[in-house]
């Protein structure tokens, strides 16, 4: 009986997914039409028939995944999550154009931010802003909203909902932010359509000290459901009345899709984290970005694809855009064999950005600026660059984007000052030499082969583990470079070949030992992390690569910093040059804004000086490609100015 | 057979346990620091100020201070939590929560395991229906034309990777014929409903249901040939054959029946890998499946989801074993499962 039981249970089995089978073909022809809507754009065929009628629609293939996390910047979003987010998000008082130059947004703001500087150092920034705009719901944004924006971000609240927004450069926000103090001293709200704040001493000057005025509406009843909080101002700065806000409203307000109250240029039509899709359509309320321009796509659809396929989704219209292609023989040449088939277009773009050798420049043999600029000359960069990038890339000489306004007002002064290090071994040698390298492992002068030596006091050879201590108590370190890559990284195995196993390399008398880890323990190596091991806190690795980027607001007052707190999370080249680390600092914290040439001169000091001590080796900048369908007309994206910028210019040729 | 169940349910949940304790220690042997994993991306925006009280806090909410075993305790259930002080753990239900979805683990993971589900029982349903008869059809025929081309094609199926199979699947059907779509679960911006959409999400699982169904192909007739083989050589068939039965009689109500013993393992152990996604398919369709979130956990350092899925996992296999035996009793009375 039980055998029967289970001899049935299968053949039912069987007859289900017949059944199943049998469903699927006899629908197949129905279902194909359905799902036919993106893929049969790209043919040529149904190119042409579509024509006259293309949907007003754009289908944005990217790579990283879509959690659905709209927070704003209080918490980390993903790539994806993030250009939800830009797209929805708007009417920031300070922007960024083009250039990546900082500028009043006038389509929010009324006039020039007023700034007034307050006889105890502080200084006062009066924003008035537009009378006019609107959420997407058509409620009007007052200043009331941009005041709600710190009220709920300095709030502790938003401490406790763990989003780590420090509360420190406006006045009475640390109090605020505490608990202390219910009200911001230094943030009032004038009228209906006007705000101050005022900025703390400390911050002062500032290069970019605009960006203190920055704030955006922000719709209190998204952050405080359950209480009716207005925005209110008796004389002594701006406090929430009405009830309190509590930190599971402040992280829910992250995840609502339906109704989301925003004030962007495109609005959540669907957010579906099961099928990774999300949908975005235009908000009719925009009033434009800081040009006044204002999107036509009418829907923009963000999918995940797989890298491995994305070319293929675009080729057979899946996606009609593919994102910052970077990978020169698997992105990028197929790409552009599709832009010579027909029926795609591309535009590239400088990487703000570069791939490096990092140094630690506080022990071992890479201490010493002799080395680093030794290394640099037994790599042949442009070659390295080349290959890597499979011809879409290029070199830089210093921390520096080729895309930045510094840069290309320095061209001049790049070709008198800056050593690009080009490949040149015998130069290497000779620096090596003048700095001591000529040493045998037992104190004889250097023979020819073999590993280079040089006699080193005992601060520089600090707990270096490769030093030999002479009988006669000289202590010698060897030229060994201790190298930490991460796994399955082709910049490794490229510099294997062309450094650390380079004939050239091993004439020099230099070894580089490649250890191949995690990304992680590279990180923490490179951090000298003791709080995840203890083992992390001695300094092990002379070199690493990896990669690093800028922003618009160009800085690396704490990269280079003496300073012990930002030893290893920010300076974690552990470099300490006063001079590099004071030009670096006063370049944004010494010079007022607005005085752009005294800002350049000291850029182009710092590039300099930066230059000689090499505590990076920069190895490539690569050149990004975006491709998209030809009828996306009028995209034009750069270094700065990325999708969610473009696309509000973009067209799509005989929409719907 | 009840004293047997509630033995094996005590020594399963005893098994579980020290898995759980295991699997959290490998988990924590990592060395990442999730709180600065979080925060590398946006590092370059934030003042050295903001940043280090940004990580504090992540360290906090994450626990990442605090020693091991009692963080081990909270995540399982048996000690009170820090700020609430309640019992708060996987035995109350709570399976943790992702950093990098910023939700709780029992939020993530439903809809990935019902489209996870969709799948495997398509492809289980697919496989089951073809490679039975046809391991049949090969063991009656056996050393025919037939018989012989299917061993060589399934050696050849079994043999080549499923990564293979897909891109050359993708290659055929998604880029060269255009039937079917390169990756996705529906069409993107559709916005349909009903019977619409669920052709629309036929049409999308239809090629990876396709390459799972062909790569399971090769190893399963291959198991039921062997099988049935066996079976036909036994005397009872010699038998029942003298006896004048007819062939179709002979084979599916004696052969088949007695090589169900061996399938029948088989066949339960492939409905419980509905459960577990397929990290290769997943990922290279962009399926939002169990196999694909476990990999993005790995990737993004989101142990508390790795660990979760990890154990749902456990749990599935004790229980599949569990109905595995006594799913033997069940099929073949011979074989008793009450001691």
């Amino acid at each position: 009986m039980k055998k029967k039981l289970v001899s049935m249970l299968l053949v039912a089995a069987m007859a289900v997914s017949l059944v199943a089978c049998g469903g699927t073909a006899q629908n197949a022809p129905e279902s194909s039409t359905t799902a036919a809507d993106s893929t049969e754009a790209a043919t040529e065929e149904a190119a042409a028939e579509e024509a006259a009628s293309r949907p007003n629609r754009l289908i944005y293939g990217s790579t990283t995944e879509i959690s659905g996390d709209l927070g704003n910047a209080w918490w980390t979003n993903n790539a994806s999550d993030k250009k939800i987010r830009d797209l929805i998000n708007d009417y920031n008082v300070i922007t960024f154009d083009q250039q990546g130059a900082m500028l009043v947004n006038s389509t929010v703001v009324d006039g020039d931010i007023e700034s007034t500087e307050n006889e105890d150092g502080s200084k006062t920034f009066t924003v008035k802003i537009k009378e006019g705009l609107t959420y997407n719901n058509g409620e009007p944004i007052t200043a009331a909203d941009y005041v709600a924006y710190a009220l709920v971000a300095y709030s502790p609240a938003t401490l406790e909902a763990a989003a780590g927004v420090v509360a420190d450069s406006v006045v009475g926000s640390a109090e605020y932010q505490s608990g202390e103090s219910n009200v911001i001293s230094g943030l009032r709200l004038l009228d209906d359509y006007t705000y101050a704040i005022t900025i703390v001493p400390e911050y002062l000057p500032y290069f970019y000290e605009l960006s203190y005025a920055d704030l955006s509406p922000l719709y209190l009843p998204m952050y405080a459901p359950n209480a009716t909080l207005t925005v209110k101002d008796d004389g002594e700065g701006v406090y929430l009345d009405g009830g309190e806000l509590n930190a599971d409203d402040i992280n829910a307000s992250r995840f609502i899709y339906e109704g989301r109250v925003s004030a962007g240029p495109y609005q959540i039509k669907k957010v579906d984290t099961g099928t990774l899709q999300a949908e975005l359509v235009i908000n009719p309320n925009y009033a434009g970005n800081f040009e006044g321009q204002k999107p036509t796509i009418e829907t923009l659809v963000i999918v995940k694809t797989e890298s491995a396929t994305a070319i293929d989704s675009l080729k057979t219209g899946a996606v009609d855009l593919l994102d910052t292609l970077t990978d020169g023989n698997l992105e990028i040449n197929p790409a552009l064999d599709l832009v010579d088939a027909g029926g795609f277009t591309y535009v590239d773009f400088e990487r703000n950005g570069y791939g490096k050798l990092q140094f630690a420049c506080d022990f071992g043999p890479t201490q010493f600026p002799a080395v680093r600029q030794a290394v640099a000359y037994l790599l042949d960069r442009n070659e390295f660059a080349n290959q890597f990038c499979a011809g879409y890339g290029s070199v830089v000489d210093g921390p520096y984007g080729l895309c930045m306004w510094m840069y290309q007002d320095s061209q001049e002064f790049f070709a008198d000052n800056i050593d690009s290090y080009s490949y040149d071994p015998a130069k290497a040698i000779e620096l090596l030499e003048a700095d001591g390298w000529v040493l045998n492992a037992d104190g004889s002068e250097y023979s020819g082969t073999g590993t280079r030596y040089k006699e080193v006091t005992a601060e520089e050879a600090g707990t270096y583990a490769l030093n030999v201590t002479l009988p006669d108590g000289r202590i010698l370190m060897p030229l060994h470079i201790m190298w930490s890559s991460s796994e399955d990284n082709p910049v490794s195995e490229l510099l294997v070949v062309m450094l650390a196993n380079g004939q050239q390399t091993a004439d020099a008398g230099m070894v580089i030992e490649q250890t191949v880890m995690s990304f992680t323990d590279l990180l923490n190596y490179m951090y000298r992390d003791a709080s995840v091991d203890a083992k992390y806190g001695v300094p092990t690795y002379g070199m690493f690569n990896l990669a690093t980027g800028f922003t618009q607001l160009y800085s690396q007052a704490y990269e280079m910093s003496m300073k012990d707190e930002y030893m290893g999370t920010y300076n974690n080249n552990f470099i300490k040059d006063e001079k590099l680390a004071t030009l670096a600092w006063d370049m944004v914290y010494g010079v007022e804004a607005g005085d752009d040439a005294t800002y350049l001169d000291m850029w182009q000091q710092f590039m300099d000086r930066w230059n000689e001590l090499l505590p990076d080796v920069p190895l490539y900048s690569n050149i990004y490609y975006t491709v998209h369908a030809d009828w996306l007309e009028g995209y034009d994206q750069s270094s700065y100015w990325e999708f969610e910028d473009a696309v509000l210019y973009a067209t799509i040729a005989n929409a719907e | 057979m009840k004293k047997y169940i509630v033995k094996r349910i005590i020594y399963m949940i005893f098994v579980f346990l020290i898995v759980s304790v295991l699997m959290y220690l490998l988990y924590n042997l990592i060395p990442s620091d999730p709180a600065r994993a979080e925060l590398e991306g946006i590092k370059t925006t934030l003042r050295p100020a903001e940043y280090e009280q940004r990580y504090q806090n992540l360290r906090e909410q994450m626990g990442l201070d605090d020693p091991i075993l009692l963080r081990y305790a909270r995540w399982m259930g048996f000690a009170p939590e820090k700020e609430s002080g309640e019992l708060h753990g996987m035995l109350q239900g709570y399976f943790g929560y992702s950093n990098f979805f910023k939700k709780d683990v029992t939020e993530v993971l439903p809809i990935r395991m019902k489209n996870t589900m969709i799948i495997n029982l398509f492809v289980t349903f697919l496989a089951l229906a073809i490679t039975i008869p046809l391991g049949i059809f090969c063991a009656v025929r056996k050393n025919g034309k037939f018989d012989n081309a299917v061993q060589f094609m399934t050696i050849i199926g079994y043999s080549i990777p499923i990564y293979i199979i897909a891109l050359v699947f993708i290659w055929l059907f998604a880029v060269k014929l255009r039937w079917l779509p390169v990756s996705g679960m529906e069409t993107p911006g559709s916005n349909y409903q009903g019977m619409q959409a669920f052709l629309d999400r036929i049409y999308y699982l239809t090629l990876p249901v396709l390459i799972m169904t062909f790569a399971s192909l090769g190893g399963m007739t291959r198991y039921v040939r062997t099988a049935m083989i066996d079976a036909l050589g036994m005397d009872y068939i010699r038998t029942a054959r003298a006896k004048g039965l007819r062939e179709k009689v002979v084979i599916y109500s004696h052969a088949w029946r007695n090589a169900l013993l061996p399938v029948v393992t088989v066949i339960i152990g492939w409905f419980i890998t509905i459960f577990s996604g397929s990290v290769i398919i997943e990922t290279t369709f962009t399926l939002n499946g169990m196999g694909q979130v476990y990999y993005l956990a790995l990737r993004n350092s989101d142990y508390e989801l790795a660990l979760a899925t990890q154990m749902f996992y456990c749990a599935v296999s004790l229980i599949g074993q569990l109905i595995m035996d006594l799913s033997y009793g069940l099929v073949d009375p011979r074989v008793r499962v009450d001691k």
